[in-house]
């Protein structure tokens, strides 16, 4: 069967076809970037294209076979129709897939679902990157509020924390928001 | 501050001008007011909306109406449950060919000269469309055999996104396209095609995007989606004014939110400059006819996506509902809700004459 992945993120897709390839009966094929998608499917005949959901050419695998008069067999939108929430899961990962109308469900299914393994798996480390660069701003931001306060308000640092922690236990904040306050310069201010 | 019940509505929109309603309502307070909680999701295509609002990921979104008609029939995958409560814009789009080969004789006189062009190319031209189930695809094809010509025969239509489509055309993938505003004038102001012509002059006052929802949603959810659509109302009374458009266009500018290039949406926006202006009130925008529904469904069968069998009426009055936006629209006092029913008989369609569609037909056979 002849896979192609659509998928700008060289990493992720070498991960993706690294799995599929471990198959015999697996071809993956990759499209390159400055060609239209369309063009790509029309000239490379895959059964399956497995697609990121990122992609704003996904659109061009809508309705293929009436696009192209030259393509013979039906592109259709992978679908279970028994299994809502694997479909909805696939979604979640930002992967779906497209396949040739005659390709069974059962060979396509574990396919997308070794797909989807690795988007989520992507998905999860950026979401840890993102999370651990927010909390080093909101420590940076914490720094920066201390400073201001023992500046502005002569205060020492265990004051500094205090005060901080004191408005953002009444004003119902993290202390991280009442800290973003003070370098903004709603707070920081002597009153 | 008074506590108040509010209900989490998570709207799709796409980075298109077509979106200012939903993110006029949602910056302008009109959802809150309203006790709506809306999150907005930009999303890259049209297929990403289609599949979250099947699967219930998104409440609500912004739609082509052929594409929501072709989720519902299952012609591009599972039959999903969608319905249409309201229409959000008319008009728009725009035709347009690339320089070279001649083609810019073919807007001359009263029909296209689209048969005399093609006589010069050696293999059938490609026009590129937003989506094959987009009101583009379906009006590029009623203006080609408008002309004589037969768009499966003499043309290939791909999809290409429409960001893509002016630099597509620009390095010769394409002989012409037709897309949303504001792409036609971008290709005009780059100097890499000419416009044939407004979606507009085709079929005047058409409708455009239209407002889906899932209608277990829909069921579930009556109160919130009155709120919905009355929020869309007001924010589409505002969008059509051009002392709004300046600001409309910034707020679609932002870069954290859709990110479009200013100039050139201000152009598509009422008091605009550009080939087409988007409508989002006048002549009654927000209403879903059924007979704009069966001109799509027709203009999709006699292409040959749709078999002979399928009950065209049925099928538009099972996905476009009226009914659900006559309280709303009673509500914001524009008309008694009995008043909203009688527009479906006001309903402009293209070309009385085209033998490939009959209003009168269609008219008759929905009462």
């Amino acid at each position: 069967m002849r896979i192609l992945l659509a998928d700008d993120n060289a990493e992720r897709a070498r991960a993706v076809a690294h799995v599929l390839a471990a198959d015999p009966g697996l071809v993956v094929l990759h499209h390159r970037q400055t060609d239209l998608l369309a063009d790509a499917v029309i000239a490379l005949k895959p059964d399956i294209v497995l697609v990121d959901m990122a992609r704003p050419d996904r659109d061009a695998l809508e309705g293929i076979r009436q696009v192209t008069n030259r393509q013979d067999r039906p592109v259709v939108l992978f679908v279970d129709e028994d299994d809502p929430s694997f479909m909805e899961e696939a979604i979640m990962a930002g992967v779906s897939s497209y396949n040739v109308l005659d390709v069974p469900l059962r060979d396509v299914k574990p396919i997308l679902r070794a797909a989807m393994a690795l988007f989520q798996r992507h998905q999860q480390e950026r979401d840890r990157l993102h999370k651990a660069e927010s909390r080093l701003l909101e420590r940076e931001t914490v720094d920066r509020a201390k400073a201001i306060l023992i500046r502005d308000r002569r205060l020492n640092e265990p004051e500094a924390y205090g005060w901080l922690r004191r408005q953002a236990m009444t004003r119902g904040l993290r202390i991280a928001e009442v800290a973003k306050d003070v370098v903004r310069g709603k707070e920081g201010s002597p009153a | 501050m008074t506590p108040r019940m509010t209900t989490e509505v998570r709207i799709g929109v796409l980075r298109l001008a077509d979106s200012a309603p939903v993110l006029v309502a949602q910056e302008r307070g009109m959802f809150a007011e309203l006790g709506l909680d809306v999150r907005l999701s930009v999303e890259p295509s049209w297929a990403n909306l289609a599949d979250k609002l099947a699967y219930g990921l998104l409440d609500a979104a912004v739609m082509l109406p052929p594409l929501v008609l072709a989720s519902v029939l299952g012609l591009r995958g599972p039959k999903a449950n969608l319905i249409v409560p309201m229409g959000l814009t008319h008009g728009g789009n725009s035709i347009v060919f690339g320089h070279g080969d001649g083609a810019h004789g073919i807007a001359h006189g009263d029909r296209p000269q689209v048969l005399e062009w093609l006589k010069s190319q050696p293999n059938p031209p490609r026009l590129g469309v937003v989506h094959h189930f987009s009101t583009h695809n379906l009006m590029l094809r009623y203006w080609l055999a408008l002309a004589g010509a037969c768009p499966d025969r003499d043309f290939e239509t791909i999809v290409v996104p429409p960001e893509q489509v002016v630099d597509a055309l620009a390095e010769g993938r394409i002989a012409g396209f037709c897309a949303g505003a504001p792409w036609g004038d971008v290709a005009r102001l780059r100097g890499v095609g000419q416009i044939q012509v407004g979606t507009s002059s085709i079929w005047p006052a058409h409708p455009e995007k239209c407002l889906a929802v899932h209608g277990n949603w829909a069921v579930a959810n009556a109160l919130p989606m009155l709120a919905l659509i009355r929020g869309l109302l007001r924010a589409q009374a505002v969008c059509d004014r051009p002392s709004e458009a300046d600001d409309i266009a910034s707020l679609l500018a932002r870069p954290d939110g859709l990110g479009l290039p200013w100039q050139a949406t201000r152009m598509a926006l009422p008091g605009g400059s550009g080939i087409e202006q988007i409508r989002f009130h006048t002549g009654e925008t927000w209403f879903p006819a059924h007979a704009h529904a069966v001109w799509f469904l027709r203009q999709m069968r006699r292409w040959g996506w749709l078999d002979a069998d399928t009950d065209l009426i049925a099928a538009a009055r099972m996905v476009y509902r009226p009914d659900l936006l006559a309280p709303a629209v009673h509500a914001e006092g524009l008309y008694s809700a009995a008043c909203v029913l009688s527009l479906e008989g006001h309903a402009r369609l293209p070309m009385p004459n085209d033998p490939a569609f009959s209003p009168a037909l269609a008219i008759a056979s929905s009462r």
